[in-house]
């Protein structure tokens, strides 16, 4: 499953053992600072570096990688485009009028919008993944719990993110027992296997809902999760690369101004 | 013998929707006891279990945990709770955490220790099970035995006295069985007392000190294995099967052969009745010798050397710490199941073996040897790991 994959890597990602306030600083940094830019040069630059740190640093497969970049790449091309259609300017470079009242045009302003969402995208994107490559949940939990985010908040997820993965176990194998015996070879049967689908999976859960308040019983649950594990050390080299990336992209968003490709 | 721990009186129970899934059921578990519970599906094994730890009342009898009867109010199911864990028979089912390391402490957290408390609870849990490092694994990523040892651990990080466990060995392959019923003969030694129940004749058999045969809700026969399992009538009523090895002492017996003493309960006591039946021994003049590593205590050092020393040595390893201890010294092990029983036989036939143990097992193999030798009157050597460079020099040679 993709979910499972995405933890499984971070789980095993090299730059694991890196703290964890630093690799969130390092992500959400970055896709502050891409919001921040007025100019398509510091997203760009962004996404160079934390593409590079997720394929080299956390050594995650480049063919993995790419295919998590895929989709919402296809999304953020489609738009776009339509960004660039649609969007007006003095400078036209080409213009189709379809209708009286509306037009298709595309002109200088209108791609430099263009690159400039783009690179947005992608620069938010890579920041994104290097968070969700490099840092497993079970770490950020632990920096949920002293941020002092409510107990009760954090207990939920925490035995959501355990039962996501039993339930998706349970959805697969049943989906897989439908399958085998045909279940979804006409469009009609589909429907119907679906719903049995979505009705299993339901008691399914409930089912598992209430084992887990017995296995907690049994364990004398009284109201209270184990406390998180412990965080690692801060890294004079990791604080120190952290630093430099983020000033460096600081001083470009800076530099670069209002700068436009064309 | 010693005292008894639990104690069940005349218990029924029926299900909300009619069904009465246990009719009459009384006994008694002895401290220190290995209990298997036997029967088919839907004889009321798992029902019976989980009245132990009051997650089921009974609607009428009484269970009495120590000799008080058992109270249902919360401050009593605490106390009972934590001194009766239960592992259900699902891993995913028991494991609530995201981390190993959170299920585990999931007890102790709840019965209020405080967080150095929890950290030595959950290391010494994960010791036990022999699952140190994966503290910061989730659960998903564990295979299935791994999954079972994390739910062994969450309960015994609570250090109950006794520990129930709903079906150990379901849906694990044969050395994963193996090794989890080994788990709970280690954790029996240390003074547990362990209730299962399974369907697995052929491995409670040799591990249980007493079996209860169920059916229908009831107690069809509850005594020593050997009595236990070798009534076919019953048997074949529970749906089970004759274990293999009282099946052949059976057909021998059927064939006129006069097989004296004991029901055979290991491959060693089969051997045994051959050997008085055939009236000779397969022994060699001269048993070989079992020399016992202790992991606790000898250093790594020594035991290369003698290894080296020694090639074609056949080893065992008894007991989690050992097995890892092996594992992590690349050694191939011959025997990682009744290490003991398979030793002797390696020295009947005047081969020597190497068994890796702990440091409170090392009394059972000289136990459990010097028993074998009384019954047959052949003695084996059993030395602890030297330098190595002397010959074995005590209790040497076959007694006849």
């Amino acid at each position: 499953m993709f979910e499972e994959l995405l933890e499984d890597i971070a789980q095993k990602n090299g730059l694991r053992e890196i703290n964890t306030y630093l690799k969130l600083t390092a992500g959400l940094g970055a896709i502050l600072l891409c919001l921040l830019s007025t100019s398509y040069l510091p997203p760009l630059f962004i996404a160079v570096v934390l593409t590079g740190a997720i394929l080299f640093l956390a050594r995650v497969d480049a063919k993995t990688y790419a295919e998590l970049f895929i989709v919402p790449l296809w999304f953020a091309l489609m738009s776009v485009a339509g960004i660039i259609l649609i969007t007006g300017g003095q400078d036209v470079f080409w213009s189709w009028d379809i209708l009286p009242s509306f037009s298709l045009s595309i002109t200088r302003e209108s791609i430099n919008q263009g690159i400039f969402v783009f690179c947005r995208v992608i620069g938010g994107m890579s920041a994104m993944c290097f968070i969700a490559l490099t840092t497993p949940m079970t770490d950020i939990f632990i920096v949920f719990r002293q941020c002092r985010v409510p107990e009760v908040v954090i207990d939920l997820m925490m035995i959501i993110y355990r039962t996501i993965f039993i339930l998706m176990d349970q959805v697969v194998q049943i989906y897989h027992a439908q399958v085998m015996r045909l279940g979804y070879s006409t469009w009609r049967e589909s429907i119907y296997s679906f719903a049995s689908l979505c009705g299993a999976a339901f008691i399914a859960s409930w089912d598992a809902g209430e084992d887990l308040i017995r296995a907690m019983d049994a364990r004398c649950y009284d109201g209270k999760f184990a406390l998180l594990g412990e965080t690692r050390p801060v890294e004079r080299m990791s604080c120190l690369a952290v630093v430099i990336f983020l000033s460096l992209s600081t001083a470009i968003v800076i530099v670069s101004g209002n700068s436009t490709i064309i | 013998m010693s005292s008894i721990i639990l104690e069940a009186r005349d218990l029924r129970y029926r299900y909300p929707r009619g069904l009465e899934a246990i009719s009459g059921i009384s006994f008694h578990i002895r401290k220190k006891e290995k209990i298997a519970l036997v029967g088919p599906n839907g004889a009321g094994k798992s029902t019976l279990l989980m009245m132990f730890n009051g997650m089921i009342l009974p609607d009428s009898g009484i269970i009495l945990f120590d000799n008080e009867t058992i109270r249902y109010d919360t401050a009593s199911l605490r106390m009972l709770r934590k001194r009766v864990g239960f592992v259900l028979q699902n891993p995913d089912r028991q494991i609530i955490a995201p981390t190993v390391y959170q299920d585990v402490a999931f007890g102790p957290t709840n019965l209020g220790f405080n967080e150095s408390g929890v950290k030595e609870a959950v290391t010494l849990a994960l010791r036990h099970v022999g699952l140190e490092g994966f503290e910061r694994r989730p659960p998903h990523q564990l295979s299935g035995g791994e999954k079972k040892r994390v739910a062994i651990a969450g309960v015994l990080a609570m250090d109950p006295d006794v520990l129930v466990l709903d079906e150990p060995t379901s849906g694990l392959d044969p050395s994963g069985s193996e090794d989890i019923m080994e788990l709970l003969d280690e954790l029996n030694h240390d003074g547990k007392t362990i209730i299962i129940s399974t369907h697995d004749v052929e491995l409670a058999y040799p591990w249980a000190d007493r079996a209860i045969l169920m059916l229908g809700g009831k107690i069809l026969q509850e005594d020593i294995p050997e009595v236990a399992f070798g009534n076919p009538e019953y048997i074949r009523r529970a749906h089970l099967s004759l274990p293999t090895l009282l099946e052949l002492h059976r057909e021998l017996q059927n064939r006129g052969f006069l097989l004296q003493g004991k029901k055979p309960r290991t491959v060693l006591d089969m051997m045994h009745c051959f050997e008085t039946l055939l009236k000779k021994t397969c022994c060699h003049v001269r048993p070989g010798a079992i020399t016992i590593c202790n992991v606790d205590r000898h250093d790594r050092e020594l035991l290369l050397l003698w290894r080296s020393m020694h090639p074609t040595l056949s080893t065992g390893a008894m007991g989690t710490r050992a097995k890892q201890r092996a594992e992590n010294e690349q050694m191939s092990l011959d025997f990682t199941y009744g290490v003991i029983d398979k030793c002797i036989l390696k020295a009947l036939l005047g081969e020597d073996s190497l068994i890796l143990t702990t440091e409170s097992m090392v009394s059972r193999v000289y136990q459990r040897v010097d028993t074998y030798g009384r019954e047959s009157g052949i003695r084996i050597p059993v030395k602890q790991l030297d330098d190595g460079t002397q010959p074995v020099t005590e209790n040497v040679g076959s007694v006849k």
